[in-house]
C-alpha cells in the first residue's frame, strides 16, 4: 500500500493549486488574478550601473530600495517600488488587468534607482535586451501571462451556432487549464461567440453549454478525451518574418519550407534596406523546414543553428512557431 | 486499505476479456517522421510538464508519458484489457509518476515504433485512470526504461520532439550520422537498475540525483545535510490532495547552485522537500533527490543509456 501512497501524492491533483500559482520562471509568480514580482538578492550575481555600465557584485551594494521596471511601465526606474518582506526579498503585487493587451512582457529590477540586476544566461526566461531593434549586450526577464485573453480584436472567434435558450455557455480549453467560469459567450444573433487572443500554440477545447459539456459541432478536427468524447483541436499561428543576410548581390531570393510543399517559386523575397532579405508571412504553431534558394541554389539559413536532417538524408533549417 | 484495493483489483480482472496474446501488438505513432532504417523523430506536448506523444496501439488513439523513471513499458488497464489472471506476478513499477504495487505482467510480443520494431519486451498492465482525471488526457499508457534503454534518447524542450536512434549493445548508434547540432558538454551518469543517477555539485557537497522526464517537479529529501538545505529557500507550504483524499503538506521553493560540471549549472529551480525513502525503493538505489521537467527545460539533453553518458546540445541564444 505505501508505494500507492506515495504515488497518489506525488503524481495527483494538487498541481491544480500549485500550477496555477507557480510559475518556474525567474522574477514573477502568479497567485490568483495577481501578479507577483519578486526579487531575491541569490538570484542575481551582476549589476549594472544605469549610465556608465560600470559592473559591481552584489556584496558591494547596500540595498535601499528596488523597482521593477519594464514595458508596462515605459521602464521607469521609479514608479513600482517593491515592499522589502525579508532581508533578501522584495515583492511587488499587481493585478492581471495592469498587463492586458501582450502576452509577453519583458522586465528587470533596478536595485537604488540605479543599478540593474542582470539575470544570467542560463535562467529559463530570458531575451536578449534591444532598444529600437539593435541588440544590447544583456539579457531582460521575460513575463508570460495567459496564454488566452478575451480581445474583441483577437485572433480567434469561437462560435456556437443555436442553442438559443441556453442560459450560460462556456469555453474551456487547454489554453486556461478548462477554466470552467473565466470565459464567458455573449449572445449573438443565431447563437453565441466569443473572441479571444490566443498564444501561438496547439490547443483543445469544448464548450460548456449550461453545466453540460459539447465539442464545438462547427469543427472537424477533433481528439479523443479521457471520457471517450471528443475535445475539438485548434492550431493558432502567428506571422513570423525570415531575413536573409550577406546576399545583396543576389537577383531573386525563394523562401522555401514544409509549408508550402517545398514550392520553388511561390513565395519570393523582398530587398529592403542594407541589402538585407526579408518576408513576413503568417505561419500554423509547431515546426517548419526551410530553405532558401538564391538565384537557382539552395542553401540552409545561414544565421539558423537549428537544422535538421529529413527521411531522404537531406539537411534543413528549422523554425519554430510557439 | 490494503484489502479494499485487492479486492477491487481483482473483480476488475476477472471482469476482463481482451485481445489475444498470439497477435502481435503494434503500437505506431502517427506523427513521428521517419529519419532512417534506425532513427524515429516524435513531436510531443507538454501537458502541465508531463512530455506526451501521439500514438496508436491495437486500433486505439491516444497518448502515452515519456518516463525515464519507469522501468517498463505500462499500458492502462482502462483501455487495454487482459484476458488471464493467472500470469499475475510481483513486480513493482516506479517513477515519480507511477509507483503501482503488483501490476499485471504482460508481454508484448512485439512492439512497434513505426518500422523498429522490438519483441519480447514486458509491459505492465494497471489502471492509470487517476492522471487521465487529473491531466484530462486520453492516456494509452507509459513509455518506460526497458524500450528506452536500446535507443539513444534526444529530448528536446526547444523543438518539443524526443528522437530515438538506435544503438548496438555498446550504446554506439547504428545511424551513421552525427548530431548536426552542437554538442556543449558531455557528463557521465551511473544506472542503478533502471534509474539515471547523476552527480552533482551543490557548492562543494557531492549529491546523488535521480534523473526522471516524468518528475512534474524536482524533489529534494527532507533528510539531506544541513549544508545543502541552506541552499533551498521554501517560499510556500503545498498541500498534495491525493486520490483517497488524504492530505499531505510539502515546502515548495526553490533550490540554488545545482552544479553539473563545469560547464552545466542551473538556474534556481523550483523543488519541493519530500521524504524520499520510499521513492528509493521505487527507484531501487538510494537518492538524495530528483530531477525532473526543470532539468529537461532548462537543457537539450540526449540520454545514451549504454554508454551511462548524457549530451547537452546548445539551446539557442534567441529564446521565443
Amino acid at each position: 500500500m505505501k508505494p500507492i501512497i506515495k504515488h497518489i501524492l506525488i503524481s495527483l491533483i494538487a498541481l491544480a493549486t500549485w500550477i496555477s500559482s507557480a510559475q518556474t520562471d525567474k522574477g514573477y509568480r502568479f497567485e490568483g488574478n495577481y501578479v507577483v514580482f519578486t526579487f531575491n538578492k541569490f538570484d542575481y550575481e551582476k549589476f549594472y550601473h544605469d549610465s556608465s555600465k560600470e559592473k559591481i557584485k552584489f556584496e558591494d551594494l547596500d540595498v535601499d530600495n528596488v523597482v521593477v521596471a519594464g514595458e508596462f511601465n515605459n521602464w521607469s526606474k521609479y514608479d513600482w517600488e517593491m515592499l522589502r518582506v525579508n532581508e533578501t526579498t522584495y515583492e511587488l503585487r499587481k493585478h492581471i488587468n495592469d498587463f492586458k493587451d501582450e502576452f509577453t512582457w519583458e522586465f528587470k529590477f533596478i536595485i537604488n534607482n540605479q543599478y540593474w540586476a542582470e539575470p544570467s544566461e542560463y535562467d529559463s526566461n530570458i531575451k536578449l535586451a534591444a532598444i529600437k531593434g539593435s541588440h544590447l549586450n544583456v539579457y531582460n526577464l521575460k513575463m508570460d501571462t495567459k496564454a488566452a485573453i478575451p480581445d474583441k480584436k483577437g485572433n480567434v472567434s469561437f462560435r456556437l451556432k443555436g442553442y438559443e435558450d441556453a442560459k450560460r455557455i462556456i469555453v474551456s480549453g487547454s489554453f486556461n487549464r478548462w477554466n470552467e467560469d473565466d470565459f464567458k459567450m455573449y449572445k449573438v444573433e443565431n447563437g453565441w461567440e466569443l473572441k479571444l487572443d490566443i498564444k501561438p500554440g496547439e490547443y483543445e477545447y469544448r464548450f460548456i453549454v449550461d453545466g453540460y459539456w459539447i465539442e464545438d459541432p462547427s469543427n472537424p478536427s477533433k481528439n479523443t478525451n479521457e471520457f471517450d468524447e471528443y475535445n475539438s483541436y485548434i492550431n493558432v499561428g502567428k506571422y513570423v518574418t525570415f531575413s536573409l543576410k550577406g546576399y545583396a548581390n543576389a537577383e531573386r531570393v525563394i523562401l522555401t519550407g514544409s509549408f508550402n510543399d517545398w514550392n520553388e517559386s511561390d513565395i519570393e523575397m523582398e530587398k529592403v534596406d542594407n541589402g538585407l532579405w526579408s518576408l513576413r508571412l503568417p505561419l500554423p504553431a509547431g515546426k517548419h523546414y526551410y530553405k532558401f534558394i538564391i538565384d537557382g541554389k539552395w542553401m540552409l539559413d545561414p544565421d539558423n543553428p537549428i537544422k535538421e536532417y529529413d527521411g531522404q538524408g537531406n539537411i534543413n533549417s528549422v523554425f519554430m512557431v510557439r | 486499505m490494503r484489502n479494499l484495493f485487492t479486492l477491487l483489483f481483482l473483480a476488475f480482472v476477472m471482469s476482463m476479456h481482451g485481445f489475444s496474446k498470439d497477435n502481435p501488438k503494434m503500437i505506431t505513432f502517427p506523427k513521428a517522421e521517419i529519419l532512417s532504417e534506425y532513427t524515429t523523430r516524435i513531436p510531443f506536448r507538454l501537458i502541465d510538464n508531463l512530455i506526451v506523444i501521439e500514438a496508436e496501439l491495437l486500433d486505439q488513439k491516444g497518448n502515452f508519458i515519456i518516463d525515464t523513471g519507469s522501468e517498463t513499458l505500462i499500458l492502462n488497464k482502462v483501455h487495454f484489457k487482459t484476458r488471464t489472471p493467472h500470469n499475475r506476478k510481483s513486480r513493482v513499477t516506479s517513477g515519480v509518476n507511477a509507483v503501482i504495487d503488483n501490476p499485471l505482467e504482460k508481454r508484448l510480443r512485439e512492439f512497434i515504433i513505426k518500422d523498429l520494431i522490438l519483441e519480447n519486451k514486458k509491459s505492465d498492465v494497471i489502471n492509470l485512470s487517476h492522471i487521465e482525471t487529473s491531466k484530462k488526457i486520453h492516456l494509452l499508457g507509459i513509455i518506460g526504461y526497458n524500450i528506452l534503454k536500446d535507443y539513444e534518447v534526444f529530448i528536446d524542450m526547444y523543438l518539443n520532439q524526443i528522437t530515438l536512434s538506435r544503438v548496438d549493445s555498446k550504446g554506439k548508434r547504428l545511424d551513421q550520422r552525427g548530431y548536426l547540432e552542437k554538442i556543449i558538454d558531455t557528463v557521465d551518469f551511473k544506472l542503478k537498475n533502471h534509474t539515471i543517477v547523476l552527480e552533482t555539485y551543490i557548492n562543494d557537497q557531492k549529491l546523488k540525483f535521480g534523473l526522471d522526464t516524468a518528475a512534474e517537479y524536482n524533489q529534494l529529501n527532507k533528510r539531506t545535510s544541513k549544508k545543502i538545505l541552506k541552499n533551498f529557500f521554501p517560499s510556500k507550504r503545498l498541500m498534495l490532495v491525493g486520490a483517497s483524499g488524504k492530505k499531505i503538506e510539502v515546502l515548495a521553493g526553490k533550490l540554488y547552485r545545482v552544479k553539473l560540471s563545469d560547464k552545466i549549472y542551473f538556474a534556481p529551480m523550483n523543488t519541493i522537500l519530500t521524504n524520499l525513502n520510499q521513492m528509493n525503493e521505487a527507484f531501487g538505489t538510494s537518492l538524495d533527490g530528483v530531477l525532473g521537467y526543470e532539468f529537461f527545460r532548462q537543457q537539450r539533453t540526449i540520454i545514451n543509456y549504454k554508454k551511462e553518458k548524457l549530451y547537452f546540445v546548445k539551446f539557442p541564444l534567441n529564446k521565443q
